[in-house]
This record gives structure tokens, sequence and C-alpha cells, in this order.
């Protein structure tokens, strides 16, 4: 066991973790955050898609030991965030998902989508979806909702591009 | 689908990494963005005892050019989406960004490294089939200091490299393309995000004598094509350049490859070295 | 006939026909969900299996890791205890049916890899997976049963050597004209295609895996299990049979299940193991399927072999089908009944909605080395639509008239309906030549073909294509009970319950894992007692709560659970008048019910619901004696007048680019036309089709479980198995038709199954169509680029095929 200090939705927290303990099953089991759903553990479907550090990651493939420092944000900590709560009504209102099992996961790559490539057309949209995989709605809603939350006009587009972005690496 | 236990040490520095990784008593080995040795931990098929953090090393996070020769040094933790995102300085025309952009998926990109996408070697990862058509070479660091490798004979083959152990890699040197330098860079996947079946490349740069066709995403390292220098010359053309790999020549190196058997396989690297070609004269 | 009948409906915006949103969506949105993997319970421990490393051997030893003897579990461990655990063993009356025995751990032989050998239990699922790797099974192997038509001509191995060959059962159907007749038919028939068709064996996949949580109730002695399943009552049915301890004592709960579409259908061995460990060590126990276990040592589905021809007159018309059919259904039945559902069912369904005038159909479900194979989204039709569309499309080719042509000419007509088909089928109502009509205008065919008429610029070819199909659903005993089989459906219950402040809790006995019945069935509840849906709570897939159910399974939920809720509600309108009628001393009827109020009909006295209720409950002093004392609490129940089942059909037309330098395959165009009656909900129906037709894609062009020669999975993972993502699956284009049953509560029919069947028809009669100019004919599923380049190459015409074009 060894203790890590990060940042779970806004708040700061002391862990004892096992190196081998994935960020995922650290937020599920030990914080009782469970709303970030584990699809395949290899990295490949996308449900467990969560935000380090504003940008978005998988859990299943980031040891929560390498995580020092880092803020994370699963999809219990979006409450005010006006782009997300935009994209839950859409996806509501366009039938974006039906058992909801992959909808975690999707909610934060639209997110980004949102907020990252503002006006993206319809292929666009589809590629950056391409990796995270629902087996029940065709992915028809959910592009639906992502195009409608784009044309909302006046949607405040979230914390500006330059917060979610990753640092940029510089000169020595 | 649990990882075995393992221990993990944070790297405070490339000399610190390189000492961590010398301990001969475990099996040890350093971990960038887990986006390759993430899943095998989980999938049980890698088996370190001891994993040494190197993504937060500062030296391994700047990208710059040296000045000394127009070089872009790409620090190894530097990861795809920063290059996606043109946060780095560009020698290469936008090649760098088109390769980065169309690796996995966002959320892999921004954790995947370019140094861990090296040293991990899968024949069908992008940067590995990048980097030998940039004729960029390899920085790596042990336990003597540092030490270059040409990037086309850094992969030894599936998944294995010119990386002695305990050495680090610490960057890439990424050469600056001349402004008339043209490229091409194509790969199949069944979907996006999935690792390419093939890849073809293609860079042709006559004022710095530089004409290269690559294949990628064999069993193994991928094949460089050097086209011969006197079809580099002022007088040339791209297109005499590219008039140089015919239909013969590539099926000859795919077959030298040792891919030559499978008619799938084949035909798929031969209309991915073609397209390249074409992609890189329009 | 009425296809358009919603439109003559009052448009209801929370009833049945309106397109509410869904109830259910608030707490997925928030990750609030309850899937079992989320359950924690104190004291909980974690499982992990460790699994057969070969697909057929003979267990000679198992040896636990030193010093976790008590940590691992076998067989024998489970056959010590009293009572003993058994075997799933499915039996039916289908005469010639072979059984199997599928111990819950392995115990004298493995059949698959994957089956699981020892149960390993630890604090945590990664200590669990250590002890399990640490396990040690000595094995000697046998040679591996693989391919079906192997397994069936001339077997390496018996899978279960009692049989004395690898055949679970062997059909046979035959209709219309017979022996001399049938071959007088055939010699006479202007046009006569034969082809040899297979689809590939899938993984259902749903996102969410299977996966248990259980503990022992001490206080009520019962096994409160907790998994995620479909058929939740069939479930207890399975573990009171192999546990035997009585049903009453096993409640088994599905919380939220994320997707299952046929996979979780079935009584889990690691069900089983983990309801004799949570007893037996008296602590609750989890665990939950990865997706490597997913992938390589759980259910698959759909390994079809067609050796099938068609005879048709010169306008292409259908005149007659004589086919052979293997299935691989794998190495066990699963409970249930899974072996023979797939072969039964291409016997008898493989004409569709076709006329003819001779049919013969002969089945072999075999066993094999592999997994046993469960009926998904669509059953054995995605497979059957293949074989008789493909054949159609060549049948059509050969008469030299447009395939939409020979299908209008042997297509079951809208004044036929009702329809006794040639395997006597009964088909309720429906315009099948009216969906063909309406597709090929839709997907404008003579656009596409002057389009053919040019090469591309970038040196692809294009292809339309199309298919029709039709699709039974809520089928009821008449159907089933022939087969003899633990889960003959009957009639479906509900529960309805007005509480003291007058909403409405319906329990039924199915489970909704993302068809929306929370949603759905309370516009059902709106449509009958005026209640507005908000104010309607669907309890649902818990044994202990609920009704009997077969469960959710055959698109049978809307018709099903849906009518038993029509039925309890009208019900309870009747308990409100009778109340209303004492409260307000007026003759009942002189009671009316409307939008949720319930008033004398001269207006003067008027209650909302939960005012009603609230007297119920609160002021019984109000009610005069003579009041109905059973008050508002209901059981309704439902059985479809004619319970053969509602026939739903579509016509998918599709256009594709396919790139013969690659073999890759682009969707350019997907239409959709589709019938299923009333629709109860326009959003949910849709989002049922656009969510079967990406996994029909997945069947058509990318999805294949395959194994080696020594039954070795290739697919461990979802890099190997692929699934279709938002890049892969374009927006179809729907567009509905709404015949009305006449045998269900609203004419509404099932229809959750239907995308998923046209696709893999439908997709390769476009891609054939594309690679006719090159004389390339694809005969397998799925369509991958190397079957493509193969066929390709076949036909001789690789040649000057790779065009060079770029896409830097
Ligand atoms: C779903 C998915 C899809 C993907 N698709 C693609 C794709 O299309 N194209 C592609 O190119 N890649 C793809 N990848 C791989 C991805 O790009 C990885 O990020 C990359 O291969 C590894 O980088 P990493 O930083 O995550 O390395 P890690 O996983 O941390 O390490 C990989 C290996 O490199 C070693 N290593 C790491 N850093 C160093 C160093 N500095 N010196 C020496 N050894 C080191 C590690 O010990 C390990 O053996 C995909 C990954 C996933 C999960
Ligand atoms: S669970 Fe992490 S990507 Fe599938
Ligand atoms: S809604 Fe079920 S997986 Fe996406």
């Amino acid at each position: 066991m060894t203790t890590i200090r990060l940042t779970v939705n806004g708040q700061p927290i002391e862990a004892e973790v096992q190196p081998r303990t994935h960020l995922a099953d650290f937020l599920r089991e030990q914080q009782l955050l469970t709303g970030t759903n584990l699809g395949c553990e290899h990295g490949i479907c996308g449900a467990c898609t969560l935000e380090i550090d504003g940008a978005p990651a998988r859990s299943c493939i980031t040891y929560a030991i390498d995580c020092e420092g880092a803020s994370i944000r699963t999809i219990e900590g979006f409450d005010g965030d006006a782009p997300m709560a935009a994209l839950r009504a859409a996806f509501s209102t366009e039938h974006a998902l039906q058992c909801g099992y992959c909808t975690p996961g999707m909610l934060v790559t639209a997110r980004d989508i949102v907020t990252r490539l503002p006006g993206a057309p319809e292929a666009r949209i589809r590629k950056e979806l391409s990796g995270n995989l629902c087996r029940c709605t065709g992915y028809a809603g959910i592009v639906r909702a992502i195009r409608a939350v784009m044309a909302q006009s006046g949607t405040p587009s979230g914390p500006g591009l330059a917060s979610v972005r990753p640092v940029a690496p510089t000169a020595p | 689908m649990k990882a075995p236990a393992f221990d993990f040490t944070q790297a405070q520095s490339v000399p610190d990494a390189v000492a961590l990784l010398a301990d001969t008593a475990r099996f040890t080995k350093p971990l960038a963005g887990g986006q390759s040795l993430g899943p095998m931990l989980n999938l049980r098929v890698a088996f370190p005892e001891h994993l040494i953090g190197v993504r937060q090393i500062e030296a391994l996070r700047h990208a710059f050019i040296d000045p000394a020769n127009g070089e872009l040094v790409l620090g190894a933790a530097v990861r795809h989406a920063q290059i996606e995102d043109g946060l780095i300085p560009d020698v290469t025309r936008g090649l760098l960004a088109h390769v980065a952009a169309n690796i996995a998926y966002r959320a892999v990109r921004n954790r995947g490294t370019v140094g861990g996408s090296l040293a991990h070697a899968d024949p069908a990862a992008d940067w590995v089939n990048t980097m030998p058509l940039l004729g960029a070479r390899i920085v790596v660091a042990g336990p003597d200091g540092e030490r270059e490798i040409d990037a086309r004979t850094f992969m030894t083959g599936p998944f294995t490299t010119a990386l002695d152990e305990p050495e680090l890699l610490v960057a890439v040197r990424v050469p600056a393309l001349s402004d008339a330098a043209r490229w091409a860079y194509v790969k199949f996947c069944r979907k996006p995000g999935e690792f390419a079946e093939a890849v073809g490349g293609v860079l042709i740069d006559r004022p710095r004598a530089v004409g290269r066709l690559l294949i990628g995403a064999t069993d193994g390292a991928p094949v460089v094509l050097e086209a011969p220098t006197e079809l580099l010359a002022a007088s040339s053309t791209d297109s005499q350049v590219a008039e140089h790999w015919t239909d013969d020549r590539l099926r000859a190196a795919i077959n030298a490859a040792g891919i030559g058997h499978d008619p799938y396989v084949a035909q798929l690297h031969l209309t991915m070295a073609r397209r390249a070609i074409v992609a890189a004269l329009a | 006939m009425d296809h358009d009948i919603a439109r003559a409906r009052p448009l209801s915006t929370t009833g049945v026909g309106a397109s509410l949103p869904r109830k259910e969506d608030r707490r997925f949105l928030a990750g609030e969900g309850e899937f079992v993997g989320n359950i924690k319970l104190p004291g909980m421990l974690h499982v992990a299996f460790a699994r057969s490393a070969v697909a057929h051997g003979r267990v000679l030893a198992i040896h636990k890791p030193a010093g976790f003897e008590g940590a691992v579990f076998t067989m024998a461990d489970l056959e010590a205890g009293s009572p003993p655990v058994g075997p799933i063993r499915v039996l039916s009356s289908l005469p010639g049916f072979k059984p199997s025995s599928q111990w819950p751990l392995a115990r004298d032989k493995v059949r698959q890899v994957g089956e699981p050998i020892a149960m390993c239990v630890a604090a945590t699922r990664a200590e669990a997976e250590d002890i399990a790797d640490a396990v040690v099974v000595d094995i000697e192997d046998l040679p591996a049963v693989v391919d079906m038509l192997q397994a069936r001509d001339a077997p390496p191995a018996l899978v279960h050597e009692e049989w004395g060959d690898n055949i679970f059962l062997e059909t046979l159907v035959e209709g219309g004209l017979k022996g001399d007749e049938f071959e007088a038919l055939k010699g006479s028939a202007a046009v006569k295609v034969h082809r040899r068709l297979r689809t590939a064996r899938q993984s259902m996949a749903p996102m969410e895996g299977r996966g248990v949580v259980c503990t022992w109730n001490t206080r009520l002695d019962q096994l409160e299990m907790y998994t995620a399943a479909q058929m939740p009552h069939i479930n207890r049915a399975g573990l009171s049979e192999t546990l035997g301890i009585d049903q009453a004592s096993i409640r088994v709960i599905a919380p939220d299940v994320g997707g299952g579409f046929g996979y979780k259908g079935i009584l889990l061995p690691e069900e089983i193991c983990l309801a004799w460990l949570t007893r037996h060590i008296g602590r609750p126990v989890k665990w939950i399927e990865d997706r490597r276990e997913q992938l390589i040592a759980n259910t698959n589905c759909r390994e079809h072999h067609y050796d099938i021809t068609v005879y048709a007159d010169a306008r292409g018309r259908l005149l007659a089908i004589d086919c052979d059919s293997v299935i691989d259904s794998g190495a066990y039945s699963s409970y249930p009944f899974s072996a023979c559902l797939e072969a039964a069912q291409v016997g008898s369904i493989l004409p569709g909605p076709y006329k003819m005038e001779a049919f013969r159909c002969r089945t072999w479900s075999v066993s094999t080395n592999k997994p046993p194979i469960l009926p998904y989204r669509g059953v054995a039709r995605a497979g059957v639509c293949f074989a008789i569309e493909t054949l159609i499309d060549a049948a059509a080719l050969a008469a030299g008239v447009e395939p939409h042509e020979a299908r209008l000419a042997s297509l079951i007509e809208p004044d036929e309906m009702p329809y006794d088909n040639i395997t006597r089928k009964h088909f309720d109502s429906g315009d099948y030549p009216e969906a063909i009509r309406r597709a090929m205008e839709a997907i404008d065919l003579p656009a596409w073909r002057a389009r053919q008429g040019t090469p591309e610029p970038d040196g692809r070819l294009i292809g339309v294509g199309h298919a029709v199909f039709c699709e039974q659903a809520a089928h009821g005993t008449s159907v089933y009970y022939g087969w003899g089989i633990p889960m003959v459906p009957g009639h479906e219950q509900c529960g309805a319950r007005m509480t003291p402040d007058g909403r409405l809790e319906l329990r039924i006995g199915a489970q909704s894992h993302g068809q929306s019945l929370e949603t759905t069935l309370a516009q059902v509840a709106n449509e009958i007692l005026g209640i507005d849906p908000a104010h309607v709570r669907l309890v649902h897939g818990d044994t202990g709560v609920t009704p009997y159910s077969t469960g959710t399974w055959g698109s049978r939920s809307m018709v099903m659970s849906g009518g038993a809720v029509a039925e309890a509600c009208t019900l309870m309108v009747e308990r409100v008048r009778d109340i209303a009628a004492h409260l307000f001393q007026v003759p009942l009827d002189q009671v009316v019910l409307a939008q949720g109020r319930v008033s004398d009909r001269a207006g003067v006295q008027s209650l909302t619901l939960a005012e009603l209720a609230h007297v119920w409950y609160r002021q019984p002093q109000r009610l005069p004696p003579g009041v109905n004392p059973a008050g508002l609490e209901v059981i309704g129940g439902y059985k479809a007048r004619v319970d053969t089942g509602t026939f739903s059909y579509a016509c998918h037309a599709v256009a594709v680019a396919v790139d013969p330098g690659t073999g890759a395959v682009e969707l350019l165009d997907y239409v959709i036309v589709e019938d299923a009656g009333t629709l109860v909900n326009p959003m949910v129906v849709d989002g049922q089709i656009y969510g079967g037709t990406a996994q029909g894609i997945g069947t058509a062009l990318f999805e294949e479980m395959r194994y080696d020669s020594q039954g070795q999975p290739l697919a461990s993972t979802l890099a190997d198995y692929m699934l279709p993502g938002a890049t892969e699956v374009p927006a179809p284009r729907i567009i509905h038709m709404e015949t009305r049953s006449p045998y269900t509560t609203f004419g509404q029919k099932g229809m959750g199954e239907g995308g998923a069947i046209a696709p893999g028809a439908a997709i390769a009669n476009a891609v054939n169509d594309a690679l006719r100019p090159l004389g390339a004919e694809l005969t397998e599923l799925p369509m991958s680029p190397r079957r493509v380049m193969a066929a390709i190459a076949a036909a001789g015409s690789a040649a000057g095929a790779v065009a060079g074009r770029g896409a830097a």
C-alpha cells in the first residue's frame, strides 16, 4: 500500500492504494464512485472514460498510484457544468441512451467534443466518438444530441479551450 | 481482469530512472502513459515486478528546436494529443500532427507518449513507422550517458528494439523538412483507432536528398526503401523519384519483409504504398 | 389496410403513441444506475475462476495452491454438500434430442476453452485472480471438435461420448408438394440457384457482461441473488433444480442491466457456484464477468451453414426451397434451452414472408468444443434472412429481373392476411409488397443504377441491395409447448397497486435492460387510467415481488407485459369507479374516469385519483358498507386472443461502395421501411431499430469469433473482436408503416429484434451487386476486407483493381 494525494470531483483526498489498482477500481471500490463503468479493462470500449486534469482518459489503464497530484472528474462531478447539463438534456431528448451502461463515458467524451471542437461536422463527431462503444443505440441519438448541443446558441462553452488542453511542452 | 501485483516508484530524473531500471534483482520496466502496458498488465500477459514512473520526469516533457541544426527534439513523455493539437514546434510540414491525430482515440492520445509507443515497438503502431520515414534518431540514456540510434534500425523485430537494459528512451530528434518536402502517410485500419493492418508512407525532400518510401505494419520492423541518389538530383522531379517505386519493386520489398505469402496482406501493403505515392504527389 | 392507423388516433402526448422522454434516463445520466458491479454488501468477498486452457480433455487432477486450500473449490466440494449440486441438464420432449450435462465446475471432462474448473475466493478480485492463476490442472488432451461439418460427418472425437455422435438434434420440416411432385417441380423450374453459405460465430457483447452478487438471508432463510439477467424467474427455477432447494428459498433480482440481446437469457454455471459458495462460507460473494471471460469462455451465437437450393419461375417468382442447414451449437445446451433453438427455427422460418409451392429443410444441431450458442437478437432470423435473401437475389439475376421484382412476385399480399404459410406460420397482418415499394423509392434505385454506369473517381465499386424479413414476436404457448422445455410462455401478469397518495406501482416479471419499459408501460397505464406517467413506478426483474414471467426475450415485452399492464389498469378502473360510486352515492354507470379524475356524469362530484386513494386508505369511515373490500390492488393477466405471435416486418435497402484495393465496404445510404403495428412510443421504437441495425452491421461486416484447429479462440479482446462504432454505423432513414395487429391490446407488435436481422442480407446483396462486374460473389458473413479480397481474387479480377488513390 502506498499513500497518494489527489483531487476527486473537487475534493482533495489522501488514500492508500495498491500499485496494481487501476483508477476505475480505486474510484469504484475505494471512493464508492460507481458512475464510472468498466466494459473491457483494456482501453478499447470507452465505458470508463473520465477526466484527468481536464482531459478525457481511460481509467481502466491508468493506475491510481500514477495519479499523484492529479485532478480527477467523474460523471458524479459535473454538477453545475453548463455543457454537461446541456448534453444530459439532449441525450434524453434524442434518446441517446438505452441500457445506460456506456452513458457516463459517452457523456465525458461528448463534453470533450462540444468544448474542444465546436461546430465540428457530423463526420468529425463520429470519428471522435469512435473510441466509445455503445451496443444499444446505434449511435444515432448520441450524434444527434451532440449536434443539438453544438447548435444551441448561447450555450456557454464551459471552461475555455486553454484550460482543457494539456499543457504545452516547452523548451528546457 | 486485474493486473498482477507490482511495485511502483516515481522517477524524479533521467539518472534516477536509469539507476532504478538498473536493478537486476527484479524485473523492472518504465511506465509512461500506460496505454500499451496497462492493457498488457490487466490481461496478465506482462509480469513486471517493479514499474518506474517516467511520465513526470521534467526533462522528458519538453519539445524544442535545437538551434544547432534546426532539429526538433521531442521528449519521450510528450503525448500524442499535444502533437495533434499543434502544441509543439512543427518541422515536418504537418506530418507529425497528422499522424498523431489518427492514433487510437482522444482519451488514449491524452496519455499515450511518443517514447512509450516507440519502446513498445508494436509493428502496427504509428511512431515506429513515422520516425524511420522521417529519418529521425532516437536518443537513449544509459548508465554511461546518452547515445543516438537511427530510427530505421531502432526496431529490431516485433515488440523488440535496440534499447539495452537499463536504457531509457529520452527523446526523438526529428530533422527539419525543407519547404519543398512532400509527404504522405496512409494506413488501413478496420476502424478508426484500431491498429493498422498496413501502412504506406512517402517522403520526397530533394533539397535534402531524401526520397523514401515506407511499408509499415509488417510482421516486424518497417521496410524503408531509399530512392537512388541520382534520382534526387536538382534536375529531377518528385514524380521521377516516385516512378522508381514500381509495383515489382514494392512487391519484392513486401516479399522480403516476409509478408508476401498471404495474398491479402501483400495486396493491402501494395495498395497502401501506391496510395501513399499518389497522395504525396497530389 | 390501415397502415397509418396512428395518424388517425388523437395525438396523445403521454399515452400510447407519444414519444415520451424516458423516465429511466435521469439516473443513468447522473451515473446512478445500479448495475450489479456497483453492488457492495458488507463483508463481501470476490470470486475468480480457474478455467480450462484446452478445448477438449479429461480432467485428471486439480491441485489447489498450497496455503489456499480453503479458498479454492472444485466440483467435488460442490457435490459433497447436502443436497449435492447437480449439473445443468436441459431436457426437451423434441423427439431424438440428446441432452448434455454441464457441471458448474468441470468434473470429468472439459469441453471448451474457458470452462470453469475451480472457484477461487479472496478479499479482492485481483487476489482471487492470483489464486486462480496458481491452480494447476492436469488434463489429458483429447482431439478438439472445431468445425461443425466435420463434427457431423467425420468427427475427430465425441464431445459427449454417451451420444455416439455429435448431434444434439436432427429435424426435417416439409411443406407443400412432396415426393414426386416436388421432384417434378424441381425439374421444370426455369430458374435453379444453389449456394453454400456460412455465417460466423459471434459474441453478443453487451457493454456490461454478466455478473453476480449473492448472499444468504438468514432471516428469510433465502438465497438473495443480484444478477445481470433477462429472465430472473427462469434463473430462479434453474438454480432451484441444480442446487436442490425449493424455489421459495431463492430470490433473484436483476438490477439495472447493461444490455442483454439474449446473452443474459440463461442460467450460468457461475451463478450456481456463487449460490453454493455464499451459503458454504457464510459471506456475500461477487463475481463480475470480465471481457476476456465473455469472449473466450462464455456463450456465443449464430454459427450457421446452409446448403440451399432455390427454384423459381422465369420471372423470378419463388417456387420451392430445398435446404440442408447445420448449426454449431457448441459444447452444451444452456438452461432453459439453447442447443436446438436456432436449427429448429431455421427449419420453420426459412420461407420468410414468401409464398411457394414446396419447402423442405433438414437441420442438424451439432455439438463442438466451443461455447454454447444462445439465441441472439433476431435469433435464427439473421442467418435465415441472409440465406433466403441472397438466394432470391441470385434467382432474380438468373431470371434477368431486378431483385425487388422477384420479391414482389412472391410475397404474401395484404389481402391474403391473416395468412398461414407453408410451414404453418400464422401471419397476423401487414403489407409486405408496399414496404418494398417504399424502400425502393426511398433509396432511389434508378439513381444508383445510373451511377453504376460511370466509374467512380476513386475507383470504388457501387452496389445497391435490399432484404425483407418478418419477425414473429411474443409467440406463446401454442408455439412453445411442443418443445417440452423448462420455459413455455403462458399468461403474463401485472400486479398494480395504488398508493395512499394516488401513485401507481406496477409489478411485472419481465426485465427492462434498455427497452424503456419503465416509460412505455407507464404510457400504457396513462392510456387506461389517465394517470400522469411521472406518477407510475415500474418494479421489474425481482422474483421476490413480481409475478412469474419467462422474462424479456423474443420481442415479447410490449405485447405481453403491455397487455398485462393494460388488463391490470382496466381492473383498477373498475375498483376506482366502484369506490367512487359508493362515495358519490350514485349508480356505478354514472361514474366516469377520465384524465386521472373520477367524476359523476352530472359533473357535480369529482375526485383526483390521489384524493380517492386518500379516502380509501386513510378515511375508510367515509365509505359505506358494500364497497368492494379488495381495494386498490389488483393482478391483471394477459394472453393474446391468438397466441401464435405478432409479425412485424421491414425492408432494409442499402447502397455501398466497395474498395477493390483493400476490400473495405462503406455504407453510403441506408433506408429502413418498418411496420411494427401501433407504436406505443415511436422514439423508443426508432431507438430499437437503430440499435438493432448497428448490431446487424456488426454481423454483416465485422464480428467474428474465430477458433484455431485446436479450438483455441482467436479473439480475447475487443481489438480482435471488433464491434461497430459511430464511424461504422450510418444514421439509417426510418420510414414507418403502421398495420395494427388484430390480436393485441393496442394493435402493437413486438419489434425489438428486427433491426438486427436484415443488415447481413441487405449489405451482402449490395456488396455482391457492386462486385458483379468483377464476377465476384461473397457467400460468408462477415464480409471482412479479407473475404472481399479473396472473392475478388477468386474471380480472377484482382489485376488492375488497385487504383492508385490517396487519402493522406
Ligand atoms: C485502444 C487503443 C488503441 C490504440 N491505437 C493505436 C494506434 O492506432 N496507433 C498507435 O501507434 N498506437 C495505438 N495505441 C497505443 C498508444 O499509442 C500507446 O500510447 C503507446 O503505444 C504507448 O505509449 P505509453 O506512453 O502509453 O507507453 P506505456 O504503455 O507506458 O509503455 C509501453 C512500453 O514502453 C516502455 N516504455 C515507456 N516509456 C519508455 C521510455 N521512456 N523508455 C523506455 N521504455 C519505455 C514500457 O516499459 C512499456 O514496455 C493504442 C492504444 C490503445 C489502448
Ligand atoms: S473499460 Fe476502459 S476502455 Fe473499456
Ligand atoms: S446505452 Fe447500452 S451500451 Fe450504450
